[in-house]
């Protein structure tokens, strides 16, 4: 029991330094504790799945979980399983989608739109952003962007509204046109593509500015300086230094936005019409019965899911063999 | 030309500024509107759209409802994401990247989708829709944002400081509740009062998960629906300020605290 006595001693110091640290030395010094404790550091390996047991645990449970039970439920016949009835596994649900153009239009829409959407984020954002990390001294950096920040942190639904009101038939937008004299009568803006992507770009611009700034922020102002005095014009200096550089920036803004645009399902109920439906609406119908229709909502799900998996996982290699061919 | 592009940049600057404070100052203008007919031009002016919420026992309740569903729901993400955070901040491991790959992944599941799969998850777990699944649902949903800022605070700690720790003879329990733990308390905090806006916020996992009451973003929903209401107006203006002040307030918090642990 030679191993055991170095803690001992250790610890007879740290009761006589306890005595003026009432909680810690008490706590330190309850047996119960004591003995918890040198169960669990035993070893460094014993240590390491205390702390990391309930995590991945929770990481399998709640993280992985929804999504493999969403896949399983996908591939049933019916859904609940009926008492004592076999699980069937069948491909049906997902045949089902490329059968009827109510189902793969809504989809290609939502894809299409997400896409024009993001590339709008970006347009609209890159020169905000730009202006904010090369233009603003640092004080007044952070103060700009927290007065940027003020409207984000309003729910989706609420800033929906203030869309429905800004372009409405009565809405702010007509009237002003109207005063100007441009219009007689109110354009209706409202339930079509222009409303839905004016909302949806409002929603998420932030998610697009963040990524961008700090890309911007990180890139040195003698670069664009060298390149200046080697006699690049304005913009090949944007195109040959500033834009192969931010390109993480980008390519993480555009993945984020992306895939949050295809996965709003209030603001095109909300703003959207008849001929802009898009396919989180498809999927939701499938959910407003009692459960029978489950497994092909589910099925579209994963469909959605791939999807937008696949199409920002090529977009990433894209960017990444875009920066690759500037560094050479 | 430096400087006419600065002009330039500016005018985008502030048109953006317009772009996004434009729409919801027209929709707090509207809430003290004197009429039941929504839209400009607004003659007169009255108050009591917000008399009316007032004395809404059901607006008021649902105020409540959401704002209990954000504190239960906070609680529990940030007790679980901090832990993760300290399992994969400065540790390597197998299976590391996957580990991370795992915790993001509810941050990243597309609004509808992640909804979906917790509707059925739910229901395979025998929890009915209910105050409880939209608890569960923002809990796992807002994981990944606690251990995010949380990491991003753990990575700033110098190792020195819990190694001297242990050095005095703290072990590794007191070590973490003495010096990491306080260390990590701004980030926590703000990384919480982040949560609970996502969570007062969240539109697409309330309904879905909800059962017959509503929060209040469900509510302002099935209110739009049923036609334009001028109530509307004041609630989500009500609903913006608290929002918007939480905010601020916290972002203040955050940056201060931050700059006082640097010295």
């Amino acid at each position: 029991m030679s191993h055991d006595d170095s803690p001992r001693k250790n610890h007879n110091d740290i009761v006589q330094y306890s005595a003026t640290r009432p909680f810690w030395g008490r706590l330190t010094n309850w047996q119960p504790y004591r003995l918890l404790l040198t169960f669990a550091t035993a070893s460094p390996r014993r240590q390491f799945i205390i702390l990391a047991a309930f995590p991945l645990l929770w990481l399998l449970t709640q993280h992985l979980g929804p999504m493999i039970q969403m896949a399983r439920v996908s591939l049933l016949e019916s859904y609940p399983v009926a008492q004592g009835a076999p699980q069937n596994f069948t491909l049906d649900n997902y045949i089902r989608f490329f059968g009827d153009h109510i189902f793969w239009m809504p989809f290609f829409r939502t894809l299409t739109f997400a896409a024009v959407f993001t590339f709008c984020t970006l347009i609209l954002t890159y020169p905000v952003a730009y202006f904010l990390a090369r233009h603003v001294s640092r004080h007044n950096q952070m103060l700009m962007l927290l007065i940027l920040l003020i409207p984000f942190w309003v729910g989706e639904i609420v800033r929906t509204y203030a869309i429905m009101i800004l372009l409405g038939n009565t809405g702010a937008v007509n009237l002003a046109l109207k005063w100007l004299g441009l219009i007689e009568r109110p354009i209706p803006f409202m339930y079509t593509s222009f409303s839905m992507g004016l909302g949806i770009v409002y929603l998420t611009a932030l998610y697009m500015l963040l990524p961008l700034y700090s890309a911007l922020e990180k890139l040195p102002k003698s670069y664009t300086e060298v390149a200046a005095d080697l006699g690049a014009g304005a913009w090949t200096r944007f195109r040959r230094v500033t834009l192969p550089l931010t390109i993480e920036g980008i390519s993480s803004g555009c993945t984020l936005v992306f895939l949050i645009s295809t996965g709003f399902y209030a603001t095109p109920v909300l703003l959207g019409g008849p001929s802009t439906t898009v396919f989180a609406e498809t999927i939701a119908g499938f959910f407003h019965y009692a459960g029978d229709e489950w497994p092909t909502g589910a099925a579209f799900a994963v469909i959605m899911f791939a999807a937008a998996l696949f199409i920002t996982g090529l977009f990433q290699k894209l960017m990444k063999a875009l920066r690759r061919g500037d560094t050479k | 030309m430096n400087r006419s592009n600065r002009i330039v940049l500016a005018c985008v600057y502030w048109a953006f500024v317009l772009y996004v404070f434009v729409p919801l100052i027209l929709m707090i203008l509207m809430g003290f509107k004197d009429s039941k007919f929504i839209g400009f031009p607004i003659r007169s002016w009255t108050l009591d759209w917000y008399y009316s919420i007032f004395s809404d026992a059901e607006i008021l309740y649902t105020f409540g409802y959401s704002m209990l569903i954000a504190i239960l729901s906070t609680l529990i993400s940030v007790i679980i994401g901090t832990w993760l955070a300290l399992l994969l901040e400065g540790r390597k491991f197998w299976g590391w990247a996957v580990t991370f790959g795992l915790m993001v992944l509810p941050a990243l599941v597309p609004g509808i989708i992640s909804a979906i799969a917790f509707r059925i998850y739910a229901r395979w777990l025998g929890i009915e829709p209910g105050m409880g699944a939209i608890i569960w649902a923002h809990a796992v949903h807002n994981v990944p944002f606690v251990s995010l800022v949380v990491m991003a605070r753990l990575s700033t700690l110098p190792k020195s400081q819990t190694e001297a720790a242990r050095d005095l003879g703290a072990d590794p329990l007191v070590a973490f509740l003495r010096i990491t733990l306080p260390y990590l308390v701004p980030s926590i905090l703000g990384a919480s009062i982040f949560c609970m806006l996502l969570s007062f916020d969240d539109f697409v996992r309330s309904f879905f998960l909800g059962g017959y009451e509503e929060t209040l973003p469900v509510l302002i929903f099935a209110m739009l629906r049923s036609g334009m209401s001028p109530e509307i107006n004041a609630i989500a203006t009500i609903a913006l300020v608290l929002t918007a002040a939480i905010g601020i307030w916290a972002e203040r918090f955050t940056r201060r605290t931050n700059k006082e642990s640097q010295l």
